[in-house]
């Protein structure tokens, strides 16, 4: 038996080890390295991947509860090397450090986005409590969080 | 050379965009930890449970027999003992365990699973023996020695003065102390700190992939010194320094952490024995309980003032922990003279800085190590003595910082008036500090302004600039980028700026120490500094050859040209001109392919004879100042404490990147805020870390954070290239100190240890926690050194 | 070495899980969220051998809301939780607890039914919370149903058999009103290191009925009567009540932690009990 998950849009096959937390079966078996294990207890936010359209810890996740789920990593965000509202945001700002953080960063913060394309800098802070940075000092994140709200309505996946 | 001399400081300034944002953003960037190889197997290492004691048995026999496993090494693999000063070192434990996570074994398997299993059955029967876990076992009368045979070992450096637990000793000794204390009119102010580890936490734990070809090592790793790694790799493992290859793909992180060879040997000696690509990655509990922290320390400081605000006297005593072995703590002894004893004019001082071996894992080097903690020690003394003698604590700074002509700790003669100045620059930036001791919803208020005083780390670096006939530079260095974007951005604004073109048009080479001559490493704040100097020196070189060939094609003298956008022409409006991928294809054509050499290395700024003793650094070549200033707002319930406002004025020679640097700023700024006020690292009885993971050590959150406002203060002399400095290490300098000053002035209390947590803070105001009293440390200063046998 | 991976069954419905779980007996374990149980590694357990995933029971995910009562499926997660008791509030205590805890990525995937069943995990926020609205709960099994008050499933919740399922909480609706006062170390992130739920009705500026919980400061949280003794029928005077709470503080013994010592928890209760009390009053 396999595991049948379908990952950025692709259907993929994995052997039939439904306990795998799914950013093991990401990395070693895809070569989809853009998600972190960091602390693998869900605390620093390096491991998030889209579920359905929700941030989730690929770290706590079993491979066996992402199939049939559409599941998109930092590499498929967005499409063919393009960059989302807030990937270039973070970019034009120079937020990116050592990026060890950002792949997860990406994540949350394009998901606090398109639900609340207002959101006060308050607002954005404590949606990243669950996305540790060791090296920028968030505050230039939230620079460009800010600057990219509003430009992630209308419907971009 | 004159074409270095010629080069517009000016151009190379700019916010240049970082050239690997994108491919972090996107998840494409490869770090050492998301590289695999075809056939390549996974590594683990076995390690000791127990932080003293005598290996009876350690049997692989079993472990080799399991299916999937390909090979196991122990310390019969790795003969050479490594370190820093004095080689303590060895990879594996060998008849003896000295820390809880030593390494005893390492095994290279088909899947991670295979290579649990094989730990699991490895045999080992290790006899306890009593254990020296904090600085005061370890100083006790007739206490465990960690290293018993610590006279046989092999001295590495010169100078330092050793005996039983006490790694390495370090004084600095200037003027006659005695006389300043028995001056009549002398106020004596004494005080102890305690500070415990911090942990970099970086993201990326070290890790390593190694390949065993052609007889030679090559192994890919996440590290700061990739030529330490090749040097230190062959001591251990008794091969040829040039039989091993270091190349470092994007570093997660390092701030010190990866300073020091760490787990590359492991996976080299199992490449080589199984034939196979291995890849060793550490777990984040691995990363924790072996982690390189900043060391925990214990300090007495006594000075003499007068009434009047003059420092007479000063002595101090700094006990710092290496763990069990020596590591990086022996070189930062040296650090001492330069962080306690910088700031201030002072009459006469005696300091002493000793690395002490504890039974417990190793420490190592953190961004401003040593001085953060001399600089909390150092400012709430500060604050103390302006206390006892009724003086503002401003005023007091104002009276006494360093000036020019000022004497170091060393005898060292600081040039230039930079840290009244940057207080002036403070003073306008905050503007005049409210009186308020409580705020509306009734938390108690704090603020203060400390003083800092760091160096750039100079030392050796190598830079090969190669012109490309299409125009484009090739800069070959073995530096790292680690995050802070110094080779992604500073370097390359050097060498364009010296050949006239865009930074974009410069090819950072990754480190490779193949390709690339010694380096020290990245840390230290010496990336633009010496890396940039040695790259300046490469790529003047490559310009004189080139304005050399455009005035043989344009018929014109070298001095009349200039060379910038690209180009290179007549001086004056409408001079001829050509483009520069025009004249080195000319120059290829002619002469071959143009390149540049350029070494750097410190220039051994002078001291005072006499005056230091167990030094690696007498004096800084480059010093780096300091002033921040933080306003904080105390729970009275809880303890917890509220960061307000914090603000920065910082010495940069020049800001070659203002940009990056307010980035560095910021990151390192909110680091020594967890170091204030969160991070703790508690060692238990038995000598185990009990912080495993991001749940129990916390790192500040980004609801805990507040933007910090930077004034970069440039002119300050310096040696750097272009006349900058290193500005990536020093912004965590004084947040230690910063954060407990403002404490102290909230809550009416001294503050004496770091880290501030609510429950230490709350202890505060309840009564229920004093300074620390620490009878290791000798009242008689002199009582406290190595007796000369 | 066994070779075998752990096994995961996703059943589709309750009925198919508990027959799930009876057949694997001891060997198997329901997984809900899944932020406990995949932590496992890290806290040196071995995973175990089959686990029943309930998270694809449409039933155990719901969050039914009546002016009488509510009722929480076991698998609704934090987020879940929060968003659906917003309006509530009589239960904003619960809203609270579900809302804050851990980060936004954890909560929209623990569960309330993993909440209370991580026996282990004293610093759960939805225990004191659901001890202070005195909720219910229902275990079923192939062979029926069984309701306790949830103070005596936390006394029972180790001995539950394994064929047994937490399926569903229970609170009664009341006119009262309620609050959550929780101490992390830092602004928000960690597990706390104390917690006060307070529910209780208000009549003429007098507390009535007030039902405080403690969270975090014992290894279980527990329901602090003798300060609900002394408060009955006081007027909200936020000085007052902290200085009963610190005449009642010894009734808990703190538990020492890494993170904080036992005196602390303690010592931060009377400033809780006032944070609360200022919410339930504004
Ligand atoms: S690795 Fe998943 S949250 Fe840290
Ligand atoms: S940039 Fe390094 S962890 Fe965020």
């Amino acid at each position: 038996m396999t595991l049948r998950l379908t990952i950025n849009g692709r259907e993929s096959l994995a052997p039939d080890d439904p306990m795998t937390p799914l950013v093991d079966l990401l990395r070693e078996r895809f070569h989809l390295t853009g998600a972190k294990p960091v602390c693998r207890e869900g605390f620093c936010g390096a491991c998030l991947v889209m579920i359905d359209g929700e941030p989730t810890l690929s770290c706590l996740t079993p491979g066996g509860l992402a199939e049939g789920r559409d599941i998109r990593t930092i590499e498929g965000l967005s499409p063919a090397g393009r960059l989302n509202p807030v990937q270039n945001a973070l970019e034009a700002h120079d937020a990116v450090q050592c990026g060890m953080c950002f792949p997860g960063m990406v994540m949350t913060l394009t998901h606090a986005l398109r639900r609340n394309a207002a959101p006060s800098r308050e607002e954005l802070r404590h949606a990243l409590t669950g996305n540790t940075c060791r090296c920028t000092g968030y505050e230039r994140i939230l620079d460009a969080a800010l600057s990219a709200a509003g430009a992630l309505q209308g419907g971009e996946p | 050379m004159s074409e270095i001399s010629t080069v517009d400081p000016s151009a190379a300034v700019m916010d240049l965009k970082r050239r690997d944002a994108r491919d972090k953003l996107t998840g494409r960037t490869r770090y050492t930890m998301d590289r695999a190889g075809a056939g390549m197997l996974h590594a683990a290492v076995l390690r000791s449970p127990l932080a003293a004691g005598r290996i009876r048995r350690l049997d692989t026999s079993r472990a080799a027999a399991l299916t999937g496993v390909h090979a196991i090494v122990t310390a019969d693999d790795a003969p050479g003992l490594v370190g820093i000063g004095i080689a303590d070192h060895p990879l594996f434990a060998r008849d003896v365990v000295r820390y809880i996570g030593e390494p005893l074994a390492a095994v290279a398997a088909e899947r991670p699973e295979d290579a649990a299993a094989a730990l699991a059955a490895i045999e080992i029967e290790i006899e306890p023996l009593p254990a020296v876990i904090t600085m005061a076992d370890a100083l006790a009368e007739g206490a465990q020695l960690v290293h018993p045979g610590w006279q046989d070992y092999e001295v590495l450096f010169e100078g330092g003065r050793r005996e039983g637990n006490v790694a390495w000793e370090a004084t600095a000794i200037r003027g006659d102390v005695d006389a300043a204390f028995a001056r009549p009119d002398a106020v004596i102010v004494e005080n102890t700190f305690r500070v415990g580890r911090q942990n970099h936490l970086a993201f990326e734990p070290r890790a390593v992939v190694a390949h065993y070809e052609d007889g030679r090592f090559h192994i890919e790793t996440s590290t700061q010194v990739p030529w330490t790694v090749r040097n230190a790799t062959a001591r251990v493992l008794g091969v040829p320094a040039s039989e091993v290859r270091v190349t470092v793909p994007p570093v997660g992180g390092g701030f010190g952490l990866k300073f020091d060879m760490a787990i590359e040997p492991f996976a080299a000696l199992l490449a080589r024995a199984s034939g196979r690509t291995v890849r060793l990655v550490n777990s984040r509990e691995e990363e924790m309980l072996t982690c390189l922290c900043r060391e925990n320390a214990e300090i007495r400081i006594r000075s003499a003032v007068t009434r009047a605000g003059e420092i007479l006297g000063r002595e101090a005593v700094v006990l710092m922990d290496c763990g069990a072995y020596g590591g990086e703590q022996i070189f930062l002894t040296t650090m001492t003279a330069h962080t306690l004893g910088g700031n201030y004019r002072v009459g006469a001082s005696r300091l002493v800085s000793r690395a002490i071996y504890t039974h417990t894992a190793p420490n190592g080097a953190f961004r401003a190590c040593n001085g953060v903690y001399n600089t909390f020690a150092l400012e709430r003394h500060t604050d103390e003595i302006a206390q006892a003698i009724g003086m503002d604590p401003l005023a007091f700074r104002y009276r006494n910082v360093l000036g020019d002509g000022d004497l170091g700790a060393t005898g060292q003669r600081y040039e230039g008036e930079v840290l009244r100045p940057m207080l002036e620059r403070m003073d306008t930036l905050r503007g005049i500090p409210t009186a308020a001791t409580r705020m509306a919803d009734g938390r108690l208020y704090g603020r203060a302004t400390t003083v800092g005083t760091w160096f750039v780390f100079t030392g050796p670096s190598a830079a090969t600039v190669n012109m490309n006939a299409d125009g484009s530079a090739t800069l070959v260095t073995s530096g790292v980028e680690i995050g802070s974007g110094s080779m992604m951005t500073g370097l390359p604004q050097i060498v364009a700026a010296t050949l006239g073109i865009r930074p974009e048009d410069v090819v950072v080479r990754q480190a490779d120490t193949d390709a690339a001559g010694f380096d020290v490493g990245v840390g230290g704040g010496r990336t633009t500094v010496s890396l940039g100097a040695a790259s300046l020196a490469a790529a003047g070189e490559v310009r004189g050859k080139l304005l050399r060939v455009a005035a043989d094609m344009l018929d014109a003298d070298p001095e009349h040209l200039t060379i910038r956008e690209g180009r290179i022409e007549v001086a004056g409006s409408n001079g001829p001109g050509l483009s520069i991928a025009e004249v080195a294809s000319r120059a290829q054509t002619l002469l071959g392919p143009i390149a540049g050499t350029g070494g750097f290395t410190s220039k051994g700024t002078p001291a005072m004879s006499g005056c230091a003793a167990g030094h690696f650094i007498d004096a800084l070549d480059i010093p780096v100042f300091a002033v921040h200033d933080c306003e904080v707002a105390v729970d009275p319930d809880t303890g917890h404490v509220e960061m307000l406002a914090y603000r920065v004025v910082q010495d940069v020679g020049r800001a070659l990147n203002p940009r990056a640097i307010l980035g560095q700023i910021q990151g390192g700024v909110v680091q020594g805020m967890g170091y204030a006020l969160q991070e703790e690292v508690t060692i238990g009885s038995e000598g185990n870390i009990l912080q495993t993971g991001f749940e129990t050590y916390r790192v500040p959150l980004a609801p805990d954070v507040v933007p910090v406002e930077v004034s970069l203060y440039e002119g300050a002399p310096s040696l750097g290239p272009l006349g900058i400095k290193g500005a990536g290490e020093v912004p965590i300098l004084n947040v230690g100190a910063s954060v407990a000053c403002a404490v102290a002035n909230a809550i009416g209390r001294p503050v004496h240890e770091l880290p501030l947590t609510p429950p230490h803070v709350a202890a505060l105001m309840l009564g229920r926690r004093s300074a620390p009293v620490l009878p290791h440390i000798a009242g008689r200063w002199t009582d406290n050194l190595v007796k000369k046998a | 070495m066994i070779d075998t991976h752990p096994s995961l069954y996703i059943a589709p419905t309750l009925g198919d899980a508990l027959s799930a779980l009876g057949e694997r007996g001891a060997e198997g374990a329901a997984f809900a969220g899944g932020t406990w149980i995949m932590r496992a590694p890290i806290r040196h357990q071995p995973l175990g051998r089959a686990y029943v995933a309930l998270g694809k029971i449409e039933e155990l995910q719901r969050v039914d809301v009546t002016p009488a009562h509510v009722e929480i499926g076991a698998c609704a997660t934090h987020a879940t939780i929060a968003a659906a008791l917003a309006p509530c509030s009589d239960l904003a205590v619960l809203a609270e607890a579900a809302g804050r805890s851990a980060n936004p990525a954890v909560r929209s995937a623990a569960t309330i039914g993993g909440n209370l069943m991580a026996a282990d995990f004293a610093a759960a926020d939805l225990v004191p919370a659901l001890l202070c609205l005195e909720a219910s709960v229902e275990i079923v099994a192939r062979d029926g149903v069984e309701r306790m008050t949830i103070s005596d499933f936390l006394l029972k919740r180790q001995y539950l058999a394994c064929d047994r399922l937490l399926s569903r909480i229970r609170i009664e609706r009341a006119d009262r009103r309620s609050a959550h006062t929780r101490l992390p170390l830092r602004k928000a992130g960690d597990y706390p290191v104390a917690i006060v739920s307070l529910s209780a009705r208000i009549e003429a500026g007098r507390l009535m009925e007030p039902r405080i919980a403690v969270g975090s400061v014992e290894p279980v949280a527990r329901r602090w009567t003798p300060l609900e003794a002394a408060l009955e029928g006081a007027p909200i005077d936020i000085a007052a009540a902290r200085h009963a709470a610190e005449a009642y503080a010894a009734y808990f013994q703190g538990r020492e932690g890494i993170e904080a010592p036992g005196w602390y928890r303690i010592s931060v209760l009377p400033a809780l009990i006032g944070r609360a009390l200022q919410s339930l009053s504004s």
